[in-house]
């Protein structure tokens, strides 16, 4: 790193710790840098709850007729695992990093509504704890978790369980699109003299097409719920056919929502793999304006597809066919961002740091995800496999291999930013090979679970239907991926017992949030910089060569 | 321009983004209740629904008059505080208010008169629905007027800077709006 690469910040004070200290200063914070680590926090303690619950489900389907959780508690647990990875785990996961992340990158001293974020944490935090204690009051919902009404309507789910699902998804909805307006207005607001949106960091572009799709998503999923609170506490008769309700509205609202929401766990993780890559390919992000409009055609494409989720329910021919040509369509601005990653890594000086591993590992397994998602998309193929292990397996690779593994990689790559301490290497590539090999040891066999015929959702087998064996490797897999996930606690915990390098740039990276110090200081930025191309860092480092001269 | 002015211009920048996030927010909300109403209604003929025959609909147009009344208030005090008529912006948002409650009240009538429960075949919850979430947003302009009016109290508008006024009229005319789509989607198709 040449010498004069600190000429950005002039000055770089010792890091200051932002707000009052103690437990009080973490509780009535609004810093988005410490709001940032408590979605962080928060959201790696579900997950891993999340993960628990995987592995009580594992356990309980590695060998045939099993008695370890029963049907009832089973049911539960699934439902509880799948509500709590995408609601509890992945989502805030990736509101962390957007909180603590983008108004650095974007040369901001913090977001639009700092108050309004600090409501969205808690209300998260109090949604997912109320959620969470239906264990120990009445029992867990048990009805998957898209909650296909009218198997929640109370004649059939007259437990409490829905109604704490209810209550819990509302909150998170009304989170999450507090949040997501909040990132809107910061980006499209508070960017830095001369940060075009086209000179923004990838990241900064998906979080904001992310929050689009949240605005415009969510409202469907308030509705249904409403409707369906509604209905279970009021006597209404909207999901009741015999009074004129209609039982595949449900279907409908919750899928127009559901779909949407898959990008709204993939995009953050596309951002974020967007930023690694190129650092550590020691090359620009190759398209980077094909990248960048192509999340806003997955946003717009997002909301055209959600029907895919429905093809066995009896849809009319034409709905089949527009709905199965959407999916396909959507594979290609997918596609072009796949082959972006590997156009930016060609020739490119890879240094295969473990935050490097985990974006490669992104790519790969993201791929997997996506070419069974394409197959389902051809509606004889989902007819077959529709509810089968084929379909965990496709959003599992999607989901874990994609979403997961670009939040490890961040999680290596921002950790020295956010604490002034690099997590250890060698540790982490352990956890990249255990993570990598362990995903793959459970997942794939699911695709040949679906292929056999093995339904989703069954809390048992019989013996002799040539499953056992496959089960048993996804279960043992299951445990190879737990053991990762330790090892990754361990490197947390050993990395932040080391005194502080604060080392402000250590990956020698291009974007603003590097140029300020490790941890940030209280007001992120001394001065505010000017920017002339999407990587104003390397252009403060390398005068000569700056990207803004090399396009006149 | 000045630095007070250039803060000032961000200010407002970012409070009419916002808005305009959670108006579109709202649309996509009213909208996909609208539409599930007129999913479900699809292919049932003994749906049950209200016949618009012109007494029947006394109540309700008197109702939507009394709404659009209030937004052209509303509007108009905005536009009074823009030349710098405190009194102009009181009047308008006191107007407004007071609508907006008869409205809500007149809704109230509305729903009781007609002898439906929520619980009354598919259409009954429709209806419940539909009207009680919009009086809830209506009631929520209300609070947004209020706090208004007791900061017009204190003076704390002036025509260059009053877009807290601005963003209660974005808000209180939108309100008015999804209210006539309602009106259509409950009354007249």
């Amino acid at each position: 790193m040449p010498a004069d690469a600190h000429a950005l910040t002039h000055a770089r004070p010792t890091p200051a710790s932002p707000g009052r200290p103690g437990l009080l200063g973490w509780l009535s914070t609004v810093d988005h840098k410490r709001i940032g680590v408590l979605y962080l926090g928060s959201g790696l303690l579900f997950f891993l709850l999340g993960g628990l619950e995987a592995l009580l489900i594992r356990l309980q389907l590695a060998r045939p007729g099993e008695t370890l959780l029963g049907p009832d508690i089973y049911n539960q647990i699934f439902t509880m695992h799948g509500t709590t990875m995408i609601f509890l785990g992945v989502m805030p996961l990736a509101a962390g990093f957007g909180n603590y992340l983008i108004p650095l990158m974007l040369g901001a001293r913090d977001v639009a509504f700092p108050k309004l974020n600090a409501l969205s944490y808690w209300v998260f935090l109090f949604a997912g704890l109320l959620m969470n204690s239906s264990f120990v009051f009445g029992g867990a919902p048990s009805t998957g978790w898209f909650a296909y009404a009218p198997l929640t309507e109370r004649a059939f789910s007259p437990g409490t369980g829905v109604d704490f699902w209810i209550l819990g998804v509302l909150l998170l909805g009304l989170s999450t699109t507090l949040g997501s307006i909040n990132f809107i207005v910061t980006i499209l607001q508070l960017r830095a003299p001369g940060m075009s949106l086209n000179r923004m960091p990838m990241f900064a572009w998906t979080m904001l097409v992310t929050s689009m799709i949240a605005v415009f998503a969510l409202p469907s999923l308030t509705v249904a719920i409403l409707l369906l609170l509604l209905d279970r506490q009021l006597g209404t008769h909207f999901y009741n056919v015999a009074q004129g309700g209609d039982a595949l509205l449900w279907q409908h609202l919750f899928w127009f929502f559901g779909h949407p929401e898959v990008y709204i766990l993939i995009l953050p993780a596309m951002g974020m793999v967007s930023e690694i890559i190129p650092v550590f390919s020691r090359k620009p992000l190759f398209g980077y304006r094909v990248v960048a409009y192509s999340s806003v055609a997955i946003g717009f494409l997002g909301f055209t597809v959600w029907a895919h989720h429905m093809f066995a329910t009896g849809l009319p021919s034409a709905a089949l066919l527009v709905f199965s040509a959407d999916s396909f369509l959507i594979g290609v601005p997918t596609g072009v961002k796949v082959f972006s990653w590997l156009a930016t890594m060609w020739r490119g000086r890879l240094r295969l740091t473990t935050a490097m591993l985990f974006a490669i590992g992104f790519i790969a397994l993201f791929v997997i995800g996506g070419l069974g998602g394409v197959s389902l998309a051809v509606v004889p193929v989902d007819w077959q496999l529709t509810d089968t292990y084929y379909v965990v397996s496709h959003f599992h690779y999607v989901l874990f291999g994609g979403s997961v593994f670009a939040i490890l990689g961040a999680a290596y790559y921002w950790f020295p930013k956010m604490t002034g301490r690099r997590l250890g290497e060698g540790l982490g590539k352990l956890h990249f090979w255990l993570t990598f090999v362990g995903m793959n040891l459970v997942f794939m066999p699911m695709h040949i679970l679906g292929l056999l015929g093995m339904p989703r959702r069954i809390y048992t087998y019989a013996a002799g239907k040539g499953w056992e064996g496959w089960n048993m490797i996804a279960t043992i897999g299951a445990f190879v991926v737990a053991l990762s996930m330790l090892v990754f606690v361990v490197n947390l915990i050993r990395s932040l017992r080391r005194p502080p390098t604060h080392e402000a740039d250590p990956w020698d990276a291009n974007t603003l949030e590097w140029t300020t110090a490790s941890p940030p200081l209280a007001y992120n930025f001394a001065e505010i910089p000017t920017v002339r191309s999407a990587r104003p860092y390397w252009d403060a480092k390398h005068p000569d060569l700056a990207d803004w001269k090399a396009r006149r | 321009m000045t630095a007070v002015a250039t803060a000032d211009a961000r200010r407002q920048g970012i409070a009419r983004t916002g808005m305009l996030a959670a108006l579109a927010s709202e649309t996509v909300f009213f909208g996909t209740l609208l539409s599930a109403y007129l999913f479900m209604r699809l292919d049932q003929p003994g749906w049950l629904q209200i016949t618009a025959t012109p007494a029947r609909l006394i109540l309700p147009v008197l109702n939507t008059s009394v709404l659009v009344v209030s937004a052209l208030a509303v509007t108009l005090g905005e536009r009074a505080v823009a030349r710098g008529s405190q009194r102009g912006l009181a009047a308008g948002l006191a107007a407004a208010l007071v609508l907006g409650l008869v409205f809500v009240g007149g809704q109230i009538l509305e729903f009781s008169s007609n002898g439906m429960r929520p619980g009354d075949q598919a259409f009954g919850g429709v209806f419940f629905t539909l009207m009680g979430f919009h009086a809830l947003h209506v009631l929520a302009g209300v609070v947004l007027l209020g706090i208004n009016l007791v900061r017009t109290r204190l003076g704390d508008f002036s025509p260059a800077r009053h877009i807290a006024v601005t963003m209660g009229t974005w808000f209180w005319v939108y309100v008015t709006a999804v209210w006539l789509a309602m009106f259509v989607g409950l009354y007249l198709i």
